[in-house]
């Protein structure tokens, strides 16, 4: 059966690379497919020998090796596909791939993964078996793994699975025996592992099988799912085949794919892999290894919790605290924002236009005390752009080097008290440079549960870029203050995540994650990222900032702005801080780092304690408008509301607290 | 490209792919189909003088 082509229709003539050009039309055949790099050639040589044809898949430049071998006195062709990731292809190799997966109708499909990266190869045999294909999962270069000191049980990962495991060292030739005698016997196994999905995608599945009425070289299962996944080549044959039918079947996709917010594939993806993470659970270990390198032990320090955190904390203090405190939000905005802006640029301009423009309510609007070019561009430009310029170029570092994961390793333990799993360090950390792009993230965490929690914690105690840079640039001078501020901030995020994990039923979270290398960072890479997100953070933030100061500049003339900050200086000062802070936690609703710019243009009228508070409160107040939408949109407005108000009380609450505390315990900051 | 959180390789076009449903998309974020760790691709002047270098040395 041939898949009705949208390949050109260029046919090339085999080429045949061996001495006798191999002809395996009418044999059975054994296929082998993977991704690239995994020794699928190398197997293909072990079975075949040198007698191979190379030809050209008809209508492309894509390679395909064919040749022939001899099992128990029975010839058998053998297909060596092109590298393939997954069932859904991106690149035309492995478009190619699949649809000779699907045209040859194989006896035995050898599913070559690395036993080094089990779970990112685990996928794809998921989707083959729930093709109704004749699986046999082949992994290699086991030698490797075992130095790697990664174990695997065979027997329970062919039990999961329910299709044949053959463990190889292909480059050695060890296991090619076993391999072949499981070709021999093998017998389709009815009980194989099946993937379940969304009981949205499981009622469409059902839905859509109802109306393939045909035969297919593949289950209707997998067909329904490559057509919700939005497989062309899969579309064109149904349509072909089921005609006027293929209509109903196009409105099951359209309405499958409106409930859903992510592409499908999206969804099918992740829930593969968590359906692996699942599986490997049990099957896979990494036990001590045999001979550790240098950047073995290194990450292996810094996952250990005794190593790890003094690490941590070390990667702050310099990180964060040094590089972005001290030398980002002191020395550079000091420069910037004293000598550039508020000694050449603002002068020249403000004397410009009250000379220029007549109307006073303009002048304002321009050079006035929330002006577009005094407030707007000034906090966007002099004091935001050097912190999180600073901010992204320590970022891409730790990035680079493959720190990260690593981080999720040591936190998993802590965040498995909190409802959460070492994978939620991927919002947690993202949420450093936009909390609001974070709560997005937090879809892909595996529960209901871990969501609603990360959200929480999220809004509440995850301080963005700007406003850490601020806060250690204002706190600098302080260390006891900036001490507490870190003491109180932990604490708070470790205690709400806690009492949230126990208030919210659900399932608990699972956490395995394969190791990349650590690397040393390129300076050229490091430089390139922290130059794109310095721009893409300006693009972001420029004109959200001037928005912002015309909407304060029109509150003001309103008097809109009087009444509001009315409202809030009994509460500010409640906690020990003076009126004007009010304004800062107003901005601060507006952006977090608009409210952050805020408080670093008044910190020389607030005494240490009163720093410290403010400090505090701006890191728990509530999230900013962008964050408070996405929370709606991925949470829903019940939810969003309920942490938006709990954060809002908690935020002021915990700064009254710790103000009496401080004037109580006497302690000069 | 290669997700710098757990290492897994995609095309830019499979990470973007994964960001349509966001309201937020303009943001120009890859997120990662594997894991969901988002980064920004390659800027287009970067990828200009890349071009650029490239074609000078041929």
């Amino acid at each position: 059966m041939k898949f009705p082509s949208a390949i050109g229709k260029r046919n090339t003539t085999p080429q045949s690379h061996g001495p006798a050009g191999e002809d395996i039309e009418g044999l059975q055949k054994i296929v082998i497919v993977g991704n690239p790099n995994v020794g699928k050639s190398l197997l293909f040589n072990r079975l075949t020998g040198i007698y191979v044809t190379v030809s050209n898949y008809p209508g492309t430049t894509v390679t395909v090796d064919k040749g022939r071998c001899k099992i128990n006195g029975r010839d058998f062709g053998v297909i060596d596909l092109p590298g393939m990731y997954s069932l859904i292809p991106i690149t035309e190799e492995e478009r190619v791939a699949k649809l000779m997966l699907l045209e040859e109708r194989p006896k035995t499909v050898l599913h070559v993964i690395d036993a080094k990266n089990l779970e990112r190869m685990l996928p794809l045999t998921l989707q083959l078996i729930e093709a109704g294909l004749p699986v046999i999962l082949v992994i290699n270069m086991m030698d490797e793994a075992e130095e790697l000191g990664i174990s695997i049980d065979f027997n329970d990962l062919e039990g999961k699975l329910g299709i044949p495991v053959v463990p190889i060292i292909a480059t050695a030739g060890k296991g090619i025996d076993q391999l072949i005698g499981k070709i021999d016997q093998y017998v389709p196994i009815l009980d194989k592992f099946q993937t379940s999905y969304q009981k949205g995608i499981e009622s469409s599945i059902k839905e859509i099988e109802s109306f393939l009425k045909n035969s297919y070289p593949i289950s209707k299962r997998s067909v329904s799912l490559l057509l919700l996944q939005e497989d062309e080549d899969m579309q064109r044959l149904v349509k072909q085949k089921e005609g006027k039918d293929y209509d109903q079947i196009d409105g099951i996709l359209k309405k499958t794919s409106r409930k859903y917010g992510y592409p499908l594939n999206y969804i099918i993806k992740i829930r593969l892999q968590n359906e692996v993470r699942k599986i490997t659970s049990s099957s896979l270990a990494a036990g001590p290894l045999k001979t550790a390198g240098f950047k073995e032990r290194l990450s292996r320090v810094m996952i250990n919790p005794i190593t790890g955190i003094p690490i941590l904390i070390a990667i702050l203090y310099l990180g964060l605290y040094q590089f972005v405190g001290v030398l980002g939000a002191g020395k550079l905005v000091n420069l910037i924002e004293g000598t550039i802006f508020g000694e050449k640029i603002n002068p020249v301009i403000t004397k410009f236009v009250m000379s220029n423009v007549p109307y006073r309510p303009i002048q304002d609007l321009i050079v006035g005390e929330y002006g577009i070019i005094t407030l707007g561009i000034t906090y966007a430009v002099a004091i935001i752009l050097p912190i999180v310029g600073t901010f992204f170029l320590v970022f891409s570092v730790i990035e680079d080097s493959g720190y990260l994961p690593r981080l999720s390793m040591l936190v998993d333990r802590v965040f498995k008290k909190i409802g959460l799993s070492g994978r939620a360090v991927i919002p947690m950390v993202l949420g450093l440079g936009c909390s609001t792009m974070a709560t997005m993230v937090t879809r892909t965490q595996e529960t209901k549960r871990e969501r609603v929690i990360s959200t929480l914690l999220l809004a509440l105690a995850v301080p963005c870029s700007a406003q850490l840079g601020v806060i250690f640039a204002i706190l600098a001078g302080h260390p006891l203050a900036l001490f507490i501020w870190f003491v109180v901030v932990l604490l708070n995020f470790i205690l709400i995540g806690f009492l949230a994990a126990r208030i919210l039923s659900g399932e608990k979270p699972s956490f395995y994650m394969e190791l990349p290398p650590l690397r040393l960072p390129k300076i050229s890479n490091v430089l390139i990222k922290t130059y794109s997100r310095m721009v893409w953070y300006f693009k972001e933030v420029f004109p959200i900032f001037i928005v912002v100061s015309v909407l304060i500049w029109i509150s003001q003339l309103t008097g809109v702005l009087r009444v509001i900050t009315n409202g809030l200086e009994p509460v500010v000062n409640l906690i020990g801080l003076p009126d004007e802070t009010a304004r800062v936690f107003l901005f601060g609703f507006f952006r977090r780092d608009y409210g952050a710019a805020g408080l670093y243009s008044m910190q020389n009228s607030l005494t240490g304690m009163q720093l410290t508070v403010a400090a505090v409160i701006l890191t728990l107040f509530v999230p900013c408008i962008a964050q408070f939408m996405m929370m709606i949109k991925e949470r829903g407005i019940k939810t969003a509301v309920l942490i938006f108000a709990f954060v809002l009380f908690f935020a002021f609450g915990v700064g009254f607290v710790l103000n009496q505390a401080l004037v109580a315990l006497g302690l000069q900051l | 490209m290669k997700c710098v959180f757990c290492g897994y390789e995609f095309s830019e076009k499979e990470g973007v792919g994964a960001c349509k449903g966001c309201p937020m998309a303009k943001c120009d974020m890859i997120k990662c189909p594997n894991c969901g760790y988002e980064t920004l691709p390659e800027p287009k002047l970067v990828k200009f003088f890349k071009r650029w270098l490239k074609s000078y040395g041929n």
